[in-house]
């Protein structure tokens, strides 16, 4: 017999997508997107500090990044940039109590108020522009 | 320092962030993607300082954003006071690092010492 609790599922749980509406969902793009962008900013600064070698150090860099699959990656980045831009705002102006309804009793069948049309409508929005500058970021790199 | 205090500092780099980072992909879309990333073209864009300042700025902004965000992230998966701990100082520690990381490539070439 264990003493772990069966209904505790930990992270897996935590981050299940499927169990609390778009708002989970969100709050999960927010972190993977963080994190995909903190990993592209590290790289960023690695592969820029390649001008230090000079014009041949730059280009044999720059040769590396400049293919398709740099360029898919770059469109991912956009995208993740987008999301967490507008989410980002999203959230913060429902730290400050911006679009997250009137304090009221708790009733039956306990919907937060939190949780509304507005906030629903801005994460949506979010992944929407995400995906327009995706395309966009796509049609300006493979434009040229 | 108080968590309030933290995610204030945590959204005002955000938001800096955002208007900085703006300027520079537009510089990046205003010249031309391939043209822009051309050798000359990147030293130039260092060798004029205010524009060599602004990305110092967005090089602190993000870091400082981005570090923070790092944490908050793995204070949420696990707590505990030495993980907190050690969380906090590794994160502080990674962000000196990469401030002064990119920092040498900004100071480098805009003053010409390479």
């Amino acid at each position: 017999m264990t003493n772990q609790d069966e209904h505790k599922e930990g992270i897996r749980g935590m981050i299940n997508p499927r169990r609390y509406g778009v708002e989970r969902v969100a709050y999960l793009l927010m972190r993977l997107s963080g994190l995909g962008l903190l990993a592209y900013f590290i790289g960023h600064i690695y592969e820029t500090s390649s001008i230090l070698k000079g014009q041949v150090g730059w280009n044999e860099f720059l040769e590396l990044t400049q293919t398709n699959a740099g360029h898919a990656i770059l469109a991912i980045v956009i995208g993740m940039c987008v999301f967490h831009t507008v989410n980002g705002i999203r959230v913060m102006l429902g730290h400050g109590g911006v679009g997250v309804g009137k304090p009221a009793r708790p009733d039956y069948p306990y919907t937060p108020a939190s949780q509304n049309i507005r906030h629903k409508m801005g994460i949506y929005s979010a992944i929407i522009l995400a995906a327009i500058a995706m395309m966009y970021g796509l049609a300006v790199m493979f434009g040229e | 320092m108080k968590e309030s205090i933290i995610m204030k500092i945590h959204y005002g780099t955000a938001l800096a962030a955002v208007a900085l980072v703006a300027v520079h992909i537009l510089m990046r879309l205003t010249q031309g993607f391939a043209e822009s990333l051309e050798y000359d073209s990147v030293i130039a864009n260092y060798k004029f300082l205010p524009y060599a300042g602004m990305l110092e700025i967005i090089l602190i902004l993000l870091s400082i954003h981005g570090f923070n965000g790092l944490r908050v992230i793995l204070l949420e998966l696990k707590q505990g006071k030495t993980y907190e701990k050690a969380v906090s100082y590794g994160c502080v520690a990674a962000m000196i690092a990469l401030i002064a990381y990119g920092s040498r490539t900004i100071i480098m070439v805009n003053t010409g010492m390479m």
